[in-house]
């Protein structure tokens, strides 16, 4: 891995996914901290990065390193963890059952990819499918059964989902480009976890 | 580009960019100018316009309170000035004082900006040198505002249309 993306694109990639993640483009605009629940799933999913080589840690920080790289390394440790930490609660549903069931969906996804030990690869493809769909869920899904309805259907489904789970369901109402911001941050996230340096294979030589 | 060189940027950047990201987490500003203005505060660049805080003294002191909280807002644009920020509060305690009852949205508004401009003071001390003002520091105006705000017998003492403004 060359310098520049260890000291400069890596950290402020993720740098970018935490300030971009924690905004909400409500009136007035706040800037939210990672949820104490996202911290706990963020952990396990950096011991799923290094389970599968996604991360090599010890390509980032080991004790034949200078200071200054174990430094940059550090930072690119650190700031992957809250880039998925934020990910994870910009994903997340605000309240409700909504939230609880991401959430448990994130534990179990977490927990099976923990069971599972793939590789890089697998990994990658699985954890953006995972993120997308909780993406789709909560963007699309939610924000059209609990954001303003302007036809009569939609609001009697509206209605029946609010009764069905007892006032459970709705949601904040957030403006449609916090989906766009959303999706932007998501894909920023990943480029970023496929920058970060993996296992490296030991090379397969074939002796005559 | 020589190899330290690099890790050094990257390091300093990094460590600027994630203080930036924590100031705007703790400070919440809500535009731009906000942002723009509390960068510039945290060295010790940023300034009150003296034009518009003249503007907006005068609007004030003619109880013209809406064009001097336009003319105060221009000024300082990113609400980091006590002193401005306290002439916003007592503009909303003269807009929302009345002699039976007082406005208690303005008394709101009013308490909200003094507290902010509470904050931004130096050992949260406000004490402003105008001989117009018959309350000249943060702790008597935010006395006023809150016992404004306050529901008691006394409300219904009729003596209480002989109060004046102050």
């Amino acid at each position: 891995m060359t310098p520049v993306r260890e000291a400069l694109v890596l950290p402020l990639t993720f740098l970018t996914v935490v300030l971009c993640g924690g905004l909400h483009l409500t009136t007035p605009v706040t800037i939210e901290a990672p949820t104490l629940f996202s911290l706990v799933l963020a952990s396990l999913v950096l011991g799923v990065l290094v389970q599968t080589g996604t991360l090599a840690p010890v390509r980032l920080m080991h004790g034949g390193r200078s200071p200054l790289a174990n430094v940059n390394g550090l930072v690119v440790l650190m700031t992957a963890f809250l880039a998925t930490a934020q990910v994870l609660s910009m994903m997340t549903p605000a309240s409700g059952l909504p939230a609880l069931a991401l959430s448990v969906f994130f534990l179990i996804a977490i927990l099976q990819l923990l069971a599972a030990g793939v590789d890089r690869i697998r990994f990658l493809r699985v954890w953006a499918v995972t993120l997308l769909s909780a993406f789709t869920i909560k963007f699309i899904l939610l924000a059209a059964l609990t954001g303003p309805a302007d036809r009569p259907l939609a609001r009697a489904l509206q209605v029946l989902v609010e009764g069905l789970t007892l006032g459970a369901f709705s949601q904040p109402v957030e403006p449609a480009s916090s989906g766009y911001l959303a999706f932007v941050t998501l894909a920023l996230y990943l480029f970023g976890l496929a920058l970060l340096p993996g296992m490296q294979r030991a090379a397969l030589v074939r002796r005559h | 580009m020589q190899e330290p060189v690099v890790r050094v940027i990257g390091a300093t950047l990094s460590a600027a960019y994630a203080a930036f990201i924590v100031w705007m987490a703790i400070s919440q500003p809500q535009s731009l100018a906000e942002v723009a203005g509390g960068l510039s505060a945290s060295v010790g660049a940023y300034r009150v316009d003296p034009v518009g805080f003249n503007d907006g003294l005068r609007f004030f002191h003619q109880d013209r309170f809406v064009e001097a909280r336009a003319a105060f807002a221009r000024a300082d644009a990113a609400s980091l000035d006590p002193l401005t920020q306290f002439y916003i509060a007592y503009s909303y305690y003269r807009e929302g004082w009345g002699r039976v009852s007082h406005d208690d949205e303005a008394y709101t508004a009013g308490l909200k900006v003094l507290d902010r401009a509470i904050s931004l003071a130096p050992d949260g001390r406000i004490v402003v040198d105008d001989p117009q003002l018959q309350m000249r520091s943060a702790d008597e105006l935010r006395a006023e505002l809150v016992a404004g705000q306050t529901r008691e017998w006394s409300d219904l003492n009729p003596m209480r249309v002989l109060r004046s403004r102050k």
